[in-house]
């Protein structure tokens, strides 16, 4: 008890330490899951923004004011999401937030961003629902709608009229499997078992048993890099010959360092973006002289893309307010060829996407070509 | 100073989350591992009538029925099982709960979430609302801690430490111990509905993830932390979890360190509750035994 | 058809074996000490990673040795300066205590190799087909492991004398120091075959899978439900309720949407406590 003046001391003076004008630069907001089941991913994106950031203030930042970045730290939860933008919003009075990864996370915060007339861009939500969040949303990470129709296509392009459906139990996994569906539905094509499967098990034998009791040709798998590789490991071992079709969320190299021999000849789809770009080949070069021992993050291309928008946007924007700011970002992003490609916003804060076909040839991820 | 209001209405949400463990683990000398369960069954009970046209007062109201009376349908058989067996069916069915949320998605939306949940008494929804939420949820918080007041002190309360030091003790003075206990988790159960439909109107998104194990754990946290069986234990110990988890914000540490900042994080944590149990193991406020 | 549900019943022996396996160090220390052990899943996760770290070094055959030897120096350091000091107080004590210890050595796990998965990189092999029924390597190796541990662990119990003291411990503790039993050694025991034993079964888990840092929290609970179920301090209570969770999972997978995989065992742990509260495998008392 004799400690609490002690801390409440401490806690004041951080407060203030906190709330001190900071000297003339322009602070953008970024919620990030630096702990939590999310943390692995985390990382990765804090990397690709600061790398973008570096450019942008190598390059005068914002009109000869240095530009920085402000994380907050969500825990992976929607909870903490939540008080992160609250403190960004009130405490920060930021006009531009990053938004947390995970599609449930985003979705907490959007209603209190577009509430606040506080502009929130997401560079890895994919949920449809975020479409619907408001004028004041926007991310650079096609919808799901769209990798659900590009997955239903492939697998007619393939020639698969049955499948069977499985995809994670979470809100990526069940949001795309429901997109997938109808499309595939609507193309003629038929669900002949559809279930979900738990994350992070360790055992799934008897999911894979349910596939193989149907012998379907083909089982579409929407699933993460983890319950992937264990996936495709143990039914190898259990010796069901089906074509695997996956999404985006485990094309990873990773994924076949993992499943090794089982992961050969797996087909995903995935939004791509050509590698042929002078924007890539140049984020390419800087991510490896920054950052040398790592390969690029997943979604590292469009955390980097996130940044350099917003500081076109804020460069160009008639003053330091959400709407002015608002305004600047639909122009900035009017025709913008990023790393990953055409970043123009639609109606609802949107962008298209261009969805290639991945596979695992010897070990490696390549483009598929039939 | 609209973050501090919201920082205030998350640990007060946790003050009645606490207390209502306390009441069943700190008094009654229950482990309810499940605890979760029913502040889950409040959130999702109100946000589901107040989303389907109810207005939320009305909503909350019934949430906190349902909770007390699903306490009281799980104590009646659970309470049958001695000790840490109480222990192990109510964390089996706090699991139960989640995993009913997370796949009836007919009903709960599963791991999409409710987004949307109106705030009660036409508080605004967003930060605007904040500060009328603020002393809306310290009205309520009031009132409960002078309900658990009134109740400790009362001779139920009193009756229920008896049980909980001695069984055999309560029944030779005539106390029907059954019946004691069944009361415990069904008061437990609805302050518990009630902090979890605060929660979900304050929020004003739910999703199944918000109601895993972490969370029975971090309340027990709260109740073992602040001392179990006192009135003030809890009240001091969700402050004190809170305060100190969002006080971590404001640490000014260094970005590039990111990738050792949350382990080491975890790592204090975690030795700070073992040095914690090894020095005083009763809590910040140790029960006062008479 | 018959051979589908067949294969499901053998899938599920197997992954009840794998609970089993990280049931018995929980229920040893349950019976004795008398509290949850919840930092016993970052011992089946140090195990594993230590394994890997060491497998830079020398062959994974020999790898094994030194991580299991260090895992249990993990245990004897948490005995001596936690759970040691502590041994005269309550169960939810040393309960947040174990919590406490969990968050510790997990985000240790973290600081040292990061979140990131990791594997020891075997490569898959197809799985061997007896009489129609398909097993991988793997799953043989868990469930023998399964079973020579479990065995060893019962015949210590029943014909060492150490195994007597054990016992002895797990009816009363008091009574076994007031009778002279080296309570030190007693402990020490209890906490070395709790390591081994996660150790382990990290290991096996982790060649069946991979490795991170949540990986021992995963089946944690089921093995904790199978302690319950077959009556704490029982090991071959411990074995019996891993399979019956096992077995009961796996089928119920057939006939409900495997997201309710979980809820199956946790529908059938609520079920058979209020049938039997002693857990139903009690019965065999005699085996402590």
């Amino acid at each position: 008890m004799k400690r609490l003046p002690a801390v409440a001391v401490c806690l004041v003076v951080l407060l203030c330490a906190a709330l001190a004008p900071a000297a003339d630069e322009v602070v953008v907001g970024s919620i990030t899951p630096l702990s939590g089941k999310l943390a692995v991913y985390g990382e990765g994106f804090q990397q690709a923004m600061l790398l973008a950031l570096d450019e942008v203030n190598a390059a005068e930042g914002i009109n000869g004011k240095p530009m920085r970045i402000h994380y907050e730290d969500n825990n992976s939860t929607a909870k903490d999401s939540v008080s992160a933008i609250q403190k960004l919003i009130t405490v920060n009075k930021l006009p531009v937030i990053f938004g947390p990864a995970a599609s449930s996370n985003f979705l907490a915060v959007c209603p209190i961003a577009q509430e606040n007339k506080t502009i929130l861009i997401g560079a890895e939500s994919a949920a449809a629902d975020i479409t619907k969040c408001g004028d004041y949303v926007f991310r650079l990470f096609p919808s799901d709608e769209l990798q659900g129709k590009g997955a239903a296509e492939l697998a007619v392009s393939l020639g698969y009229k049955e499948v069977v459906l499985t995809y994670i139990n979470n809100d990526w996994g069940v949001g795309l499997g429901r997109v997938f569906k109808d499309n595939f539905v609507k193309a003629g094509g038929k669900i002949i078992d559809e279930f979900s499967h738990d994350e992070g098990k360790t055992d799934y034998r008897t999911e894979i048993l349910r596939i193989k009791k149907h012998s379907p040709r083909a089982a579409v798998n929407l699933t993460y890099i983890k319950e992937g590789a264990t996936m495709l490991k143990q039914s190898y071992e259990t010796g069901l010959k089906t074509q695997w079709l996956m999404g985006s969320a485990s094309k990873s190299p990773k994924l076949v360092e993992l499943a090794g021999e089982a992961a050969e000849g797996v087909i995903g789809t995935y939004p791509t973006f050509s590698q042929e770009t002078p924007q890539y080949k140049h984020f390419k070069e800087v991510w490896a002289k920054k950052y040398p021992e790592k390969k690029v993050p997943v979604f590292g291309e469009y955390n980097y893309d996130m940044v350099h928008i917003t500081a076109k946007a804020l460069r160009a924007s008639k003053s330091y307010t959400s709407q002015d700011i608002r305004a600047a970002l639909i122009e900035a992003a009017k025709g913008y060829m990023g790393v990953t490609g055409d970043k123009t916003f639609d109606e609802n804060g949107d962008v298209g996407a261009v969805y290639g076909k991945w596979t695992v040839k010897a070990g490696i991820i390549t483009d598929y070509r039939p | 100073m609209d973050y501090l209001y919201h920082i205030l209405v998350i640990a007060l949400i946790y003050v009645i989350f606490a207390s209502s463990l306390n009441l069943e683990l700190g008094y009654a000398g229950l482990y309810n591992f499940g605890h979760v369960a029913f502040f889950a069954i409040g959130a999702y009970t109100s946000a589901l009538l107040s989303l389907a046209g109810f207005s939320p007062a009305a909503s909350m109201a019934i949430a906190v029925l349902c909770s007390a009376a699903s306490g009281a349908l799980l104590a009646v058989p659970a309470l049958r099982l001695s000790g840490d067996y109480f222990g192990i069916a109510t964390l089996a069915f706090g699991e139960l709960a989640r995993l009913f949320a997370l796949n009836e998605r007919w009903l709960t939306k599963g791991p999409m979430g409710l987004p949307g949940i109106p705030r009660p008494l036409g508080i605004e929804a967003g930060i605007s609302g904040i500060p009328v939420y603020f002393f809306f949820t310290v009205t309520i918080t009031a009132a409960v801690l002078l309900i658990l007041r009134k109740t400790t002190m009362s001779p139920f309360g009193r009756a229920l430490k008896v049980v909980r030091e001695d069984e055999f003790v309560a029944r030779a003075f005539g106390k029907n111990v059954f019946s004691l206990k069944v009361r415990a988790v069904a008061m437990g159960s609805l302050f518990a509905g009630l902090a979890g439909a605060l929660y979900a109107h304050f929020v004003t998104y739910i999703s199944p993830y918000d109601f895993s194990l972490n969370e029975t754990i971090l309340v027990l946290l709260c109740v073992v932390l602040g001392g179990k069986g006192t009135l003030s234990g809890p009240v001091l110990g969700a402050f004190v979890i809170i305060l100190f988890q969002e006080l971590l914000r404001f640490l000014p540490i260094p970005t590039d360190w990111g990738r050792f900042v949350s382990p080491i994080q975890g790592m204090i944590y975690g030795a700070v509750l073992v040095i914690l149990m090894l020095k005083r193991p009763e809590g910040i406020i140790p029960e006062h035994r008479t | 058809m018959s051979g589908y549900y067949l294969q499901l019943m053998t899938n599920g022996i197997i992954a009840g074996a794998v609970y089993a396996l990280f049931a018995v160090g929980l229920t040893l220390v349950y019976g004795v000490f008398r509290f949850i052990n919840f930092a016993h899943g970052e011992l089946i996760a140090w195990g594993a990673y230590l394994t890997l770290a060491f497998s830079a070094l020398i062959p994974f055959g020999a790898a094994i040795f030194p991580a299991v030897a260090l895992t249990v120096l993990i245990a004897l350091t948490q005995e001596r300066y936690v759970y040691a000091p502590l041994r005269k107080k309550t169960g939810i004590t040393l309960l947040i205590a174990s919590i406490g210890l969990s968050y510790f050595l997990r985000n240790g796990l973290r600081l040292l190799w990061g979140s990131d998965l990791q594997s020891f990189g075997f490569e898959a092999a197809r799985g061997l087909v007896f009489f129609g029924i398909t097993v991988s390597r793997t799953q043989i190796a868990m469930f023998l492991a399964a079973v020579i541990f479990l065995g060893f662990v019962w015949g210590l119990l029943r014909f060492t004398m150490l195994g007597k003291g054990l016992r002895a411990a797990a009816d009363s503790l008091e009574l076994a120091e007031i009778v002279g039993i080296d309570m030190k050694k007693i402990r020490r025991a209890v906490w070395i075959i709790s390591a081994v034993f996660a150790a382990s079964g990290g290991i096996l888990i982790a060649i069946d899978t991979n490795l991170e840092p949540m990986m021992g929290i995963a089946n944690l609970l089921k093995a904790f439900a199978a302690v319950l179920l077959g009556g704490a301090g029982n090991v071959w209570g411990a074995l019996l309720g891993g399979l019956f969770i096992g077995i009961a999972e796996n089928l119920g997978v057939a006939f409900f949407s495997p997201g309710y995989k979980d809820a199956i065992s946790f529908a059938l742990i609520i079920a058979i406590l209020l049938f039997k509260p002693t857990g139903i495998f009690a019965i065999m008392k005699g085996m402590r």
